[in-house]
């Protein structure tokens, strides 16, 4: 599966109303009873808003025309009871249609994490982080302004549009048709527009999305840039993709503004109509003045809620912009599954066994081509080779980071697709060559995702640390367990930061463990260290290890050499020496 | 920007004063017109009950406002749409170019996730402000005002009446919004928080994998999410009451207009047409209200979000006073250099002295203040106490550009930009071809480039998850090379590079660049038993100084490291 997202321009959707809630009726479909309680609210709502101008024309009509101030009396406390109730179902339906509106944005913040989170490293790999950051954090916000705020003034303004339509049409059907051809025509347009705004909109959030990585990507990499004499860099690739965002910002303003005017013009032409065609009406003998201004007010009542639709229809036409987007991520399907587990396996070969693998990354890179290993309980292998060469990418295989293209990696005689996640994770522990650490503590980080010692206190945890022989390592610490972690990169040395991941993966007794060149900025002496701790491990551990300096490979077992899709057991350590130092590359 | 004083929005709009008076005077044209349509009804009502109506020209009349307001608010959203963009991208801009001009320290002191929102989401709620709230509340201004008098002057008794509510819902509105206000902030702290455990959640995509900690984030996340959606469900709770609330009494107001209008109309002190212009007087009214109380809302984001924003444009700036432009010879001399964290030493008066044209290696163990004394070597960060002068010069009195330009730096951590093979490499502008040609051949990257798809002009990727970490330093190597630097530091540069082609680079330095002086942080004894000098730095402190051969007989924890490498040391001596 391609994992690179925005990559095509065809991401353009039909901008119909009808499209737009295809789109968006599935996510409240859960909430379909909060849905009908909030449609009968509204239903009621907009109703009675309805009724007030048919009785203020009555009233004018029978009563105050004919000088009647009983009637007018009588009227208004109907009115004031028909307020009263109003009041009550407007409250309902703000309360109850809200909920919706934040529930399934909930939801679908869920839906979009959970996605995250099961989507394989391949996914990472392909797209930019500032740019995923961006896409995530921006476009659920998107959503966030529409099913918090919009969502609400939307489907009420839909009830009463639809209901003073009905009535302008009940009352006089000439009239009524007169009223609402402005209306028509706005509708068309707006059909004929919505796919260009929508298309102006999804591009401003592309540009703000790159630039949002390009600032994140400079910042992050500041020390260079000042070291170089690039501050310059820094302030023009800014401006390059400012200027690309004005750009496109100022296309989707424009286009995004154009309703407002619009729609103002076709509701004063609609009450252009209704006056010039009302007051020729009342000539002709089939409209009355009250009727008239009754229809005034429905021409209001139809249009302001239209116009408001206007206002929030950017709002609504960003939210879809961004679900699509997010519709992006959702649709990917992670390809890493867990396969069902049939048979025992009946002779397993070692610990872990590549059979026949091959290994192409999405570029066409080749890394591995049919590679048989087998690496047998409690030894320790080393991973030598060049740079780019394809060490690190051969790890990521044992612990199934990636699924080979072609052949099968099998963990104790099983393939290791059919491990769930947490089997795997239990028997494989992987030091990382980039090592990562979470806001928090030392003991955050230690514990991180260990359901066994998540609850430990931090004496306990202490003694655990002590039997592993792992004790003494916190002393690099200034405040042992307690060391705060920050997200900055240089609040703590790479070198220290190696060391947590190194003690975070033997914490957990793995069965495998990898390090992929995990000491490589540890001194030596703290290394010795290491390597006493590794030797300390229980004898069925196996190890791997990817270093390029030779003494922390001394001890394995077996090497192997890898290189130019090629893995060949390289035997003792002179031979691996003697391949590293005049083995060449490209032949 | 006026000095010391509190920075304003209405400070920051001064340079776009034509747009935005454009901007005001569309928006109170299109309103003005919009007032004059109930009076049209009431007009033309009033002749047809009266007689002598003239259906053509109140079609006229009424068509031709149509248009005008038609024009005129395209107009303003027009003028509204540059002026917001407009200000936003300059303050963008000027934001950017304010944070190139300040040093390392200061990126590191307000971190840059920081910046990032300044740049991004403040920026953001500044043009929201010129947006929509300028003209709104402009707008709505005008309307509140134009109704008022209107409808005074039709009947000023009436009108009194239905003023009466405008205070009512006014002050309603503010109290509940001075509480939803509250809860925006809290609303705004909790998305943080939510985007906060998603970048982890990314940016640690691989742990999260070996380790199997989706639970965990999941459970981070979802108490984000949660709480989050509980704020929003408490400002819901907020408009809950107050938009019908507010609907109620702008009902009540029309229940006036037909007990007491009616009345009058009945009395014969207002015409029917004045009744109903009276009701559409209310209806525009109503909806400014409401705005102005949004639109506070916004202005409340804006200001506070350009306080951040004005924060950074009015930073000092750490004047590069430097004035010293000389060419290095490679003598530096550390004096007395101290450096803390909180509490704690990173480094105690550590002071030596390198030769020119000499290689030097500082070793030690992890956290001894090794990356810390390379970052003071290069001025990106400043000792606390000591001082480090290039040929007896004090490192503060050069011009940085000049300094930086003839001290090449390999960091440790891989950075690589988002740019092309070439322009990483070549990433200061002074580079020429030759001195590229060099440095690639030096780092021994020619067999990687011929490789690539296409060549030196392959883009690599942001994070440099294409290239694998040997790569990235070799790259990291060439840019500081291709410099031409007078001294070079070497940050653990071994670290990631394989033995071989960590051999050829050391002779191709010394072929290609034989008068450069080098400092190099490591951790291997093997490489640099042949370094004129040898620093062992522990917990921030200079334990010894010497050659190979005088620090194994006066230095214990030199030996410590080298017994510890000893066993392997012939292998890395063959070649």
């Amino acid at each position: 599966m391609n994992y690179k997202l925005n990559q095509g321009e065809n991401t353009e959707t039909k901008g119909t109303l009808r499209a737009a809630f295809a789109k968006i009726l599935p996510l409240m479909f859960a909430e379909r009873k909060n849905m009908i309680l909030a449609c009968i609210a509204i239903l009621i709502n907009s109703g009675l808003t309805l009724v007030g101008p048919i009785i203020v024309g009555h009233t004018i009509d029978t009563y105050i025309r004919t000088g009647d101030y009983n009637g007018i009396v009588v009227f208004s406390v109907i009115l004031l009871g028909i307020y009263l109730i109003t009041f009550g179902a407007g409250y309902i339906q703000t309360t109850v249609m809200g909920g919706v509106g934040r529930r399934v944005l909930f939801n679908l913040r869920n839906e979009i994490f959970t996605k995250l989170s099961e989507l394989p490293l391949a996914f990472f790999n392909a797209n930019k982080s500032g740019d995923l950051i961006s896409r995530i954090n921006n476009d659920t916000d998107k959503l966030n302004q529409f099913f918090a705020q919009a969502l609400m003034q939307f489907i009420g303004n839909i009830f009463v549009i639809i209901g003073a339509g009905i009535f302008l049409l009940a009352l006089n059907v000439k009239l009524g048709i007169g009223a609402l051809l402005p209306a028509l025509g706005i509708l068309i347009v707006t059909q004929l527009i919505s796919p260009w705004i929508e298309r102006t909109n999804l591009k401003s959030l592309r540009t703000l999305g790159s630039m949002s990585g390009e600032i994140q990507e400079s910042l992050a990499n500041f020390k260079v840039i000042v070291a170089f004499n690039r501050l310059d860099y820094f302030r023009n690739k800014f401006a390059e993709v400012n200027a690309k965002n004005f750009s496109a910002s100022i296309s989707a303003g424009l286009a995004n503004n154009i309703f407002t005017p619009l729609y103002g013009f076709a509701s004063n032409l609609a009450q252009m109509i209704v006056l010039s065609y009302g007051i020729y009406l009342i000539g002709t003998g089939q409209l009355t003045v009250g009727l008239l201004i009754s229809f005034l007010l429905y021409v209001n009542n139809f249009y302001m809620p239209l116009r408001q639709i206007a206002s929030i229809w950017s709002t609504f036409q960003l939210a879809l912009a961004s679900l699509d987007r997010i519709s992006e991520v959702l649709a990917l399907e992670n390809t890493m599954e867990v396969l069902p587990h049939t048979e025992e396996p009946t002779h397993a070969k070692g610990v872990l066994e590549f059979a026949n693998v091959s290994f192409a990354y999405e570029n066409g890179k080749e890394v591995l081509r049919h590679t048989n290993i087998v690496l047998e309980k409690g030894k320790t292998y080393a991973l030598v080779g060049p740079t780019g060469g394809g060490k690190t990418t051969t790890a990521s295989l044992m612990a199934r980071l990636y699924d080979p293209t072609e052949g099968t990696v099998l963990l104790n005689g099983r393939d290791i697709r059919t491990y769930t996640p947490q089997e795997r994770s239990q028997k494989i522990g992987f030091i990382l060559q980039e090592p990562t650490l979470f806001r928090g503590t030392v003991r955050d980080n230690l514990v991180y995702g260990s359901t066994e010692y998540a609850s430990a206190t931090n004496e306990d945890l202490m003694d655990i640390l002590q039997e592993a022989g792992l004790g003494h390592l916190l002393e690099r610490f200034d405040q042992g367990l307690a060391t705060p972690v920050g997200t900055s990169s240089d609040s703590m040395s790479l070198g220290q930061r190696q060391l947590v991941a190194f003690i975070r993966a033997v914490l957990r007794k793995p069965e495998l463990l990898i390090l992929d060149e995990a000491t490589a900025n540890i001194d030596t002496v703290t290394e010795q260290l290491l390597e006493e701790v590794l030797k300390k491990l229980p004898s069925t551990t196996t190890r791997v290890i990817i270093a390029h300096r030779l003494n922390t490979i001394e001890e394995a077992d077996e090497i192997f050499f890898i290189n130019e899709g090629g893995v060949t057991s390289a035997g003792s350590m002179d031979h691996a020496v003697e391949m590293l130092l005049h083995g060449s590359r490209t032949s | 920007m006026p000095p010391k004083t509190t920075p304003t929005l209405i400070g920051l709009l001064r340079p776009y004063r034509a747009l935005i008076t454009g901007l005001v005077v569309f928006a109170v044209l299109s309103n003005a017109l919009a007032l004059v349509i109930p009076k049209v009804i009431a007009y033309a009502i009033d002749s047809y009950t009266k007689g002598g109506f003239d259906l053509f020209t109140t079609t006229l009349e009424f068509f031709a406002i149509g248009v005008g307001i038609l024009i005129f608010t395209y107009l303003q959203s027009v003028m509204q749409t540059y002026a917001s963009e407009r200000v936003a991208r300059d303050l963008r801009n000027e934001t950017a170019a304010k944070i190139s001009v300040q040093d390392y320290v200061y990126i590191e002191e307000v971190t840059p996730s920081k910046l990032l929102t300044n740049l991004t989401s403040d920026a953001d709620a500044v043009k929201t402000f010129v947006s929509q709230a300028i003209a709104s509340i402009v707008s709505s201004l005008f309307l509140i005002v134009g109704a008022s008098v209107l409808l005074l002057m039709i009947n000023w008794k009436l009108g009194l009446v239905v003023l009466l509510l405008v205070p009512i819902i006014g002050v309603t509105f503010y109290t509940v919004l001075q509480r939803v206000r509250k809860l925006f902030t809290k609303a705004q702290e909790a998305v943080d928080w939510l985007n906060a455990v998603i970048n982890e959640s990314i940016l640690g995509a691989a742990l999260i994998r070996v380790v199997n900690a989706q639970d965990v984030e999941y459970k981070k996340f979802t108490d984000a999410n949660t709480n989050s959606k509980n704020i929003g469900m408490g400002i819901l709770r907020m408009f809950a009451i107050l938009i019908p609330t507010i609907t109620f009494v702008a009902s009540l107001a029309s229940l006036a207009v037909l007990t007491l209008g009616g009345h009058f109309v009945i009395v014969g002190s207002m015409t029917l047409g004045e009744l109903t212009a009276f009701y559409s007087y209310l209806a525009i009214l109503i909806f400014p209200i409401i705005i102005i109380g949004f639109m506070s809302n916004v202005i409340a984001q804006a200001s506070a979000s350009y306080a951040r924003i004005a924060a950074v444009l009015n930073a000092p700036v750490k004047k590069d006073d430097g004035v010293v432009v000389a060419e290095l010879t490679g003598l530096i001399d550390v004096k007395d250099v101290s450096v803390k964290f909180g509490e704690k030493y990173a480094l105690k008066d550590v002071s030596f002295t390198i030769k020119p044209n000499t290689k030097t290696a500082i070793i030690g163990p992890t956290a001894a203040g090794k990356t810390q004394l390379l970052y003071i070597l290069t001025a990106l960060t400043k000792p606390e106490t000591g001082t480090v002068s290039y040929d007896s010069c004090d490192i503060e009195t050069y011009n940085k550009q000049s300094l930086h330009s003839q001290v090449g730096f390999v960091f440790q951590d891989s950075i690589i930009f988002n740019l092309t093979v070439r322009e990483n490499i070549a990433f200061s502008t002074t580079v020429t071809d030759k001195d590229l040609e060099k440095a690639i051949e030096t780092a021994e990257l020619h067999d990687f480039v011929d490789t690539l798809q296409d060549g030196l002009d392959t883009v690599v990727s942001e994070r440099g998850s294409s290239l694998s970490g040997g790569q990235k330093q070799r790259i990291m190597l060439a840019r500081a090379l291709a410099l031409n630097p007078k001294v070079l530091l070497l940050d653990d540069f071994t670290a990631r590079v394989d033995q071989k082609t960590e051999q050829k680079i050391v002779k191709n330095l010394e072929a290609n660049y034989p008068d450069m002086t080098l400092v190099s942080v490591t951790q291997k004894i093997a490489p640099i038993e042949n370094y004129d000098q040898i620093i062992v730095l522990m917990e921030g402190e200079v334990l010894a100084v010497g050659t190979h051969a005088q620090l194994l007989k006066t230095s214990p924890e030199y030996v410590q490291i080298y017994e510890s490498q000893k066993s392997t040391s012939h292998y890395e001596l063959q070649a």
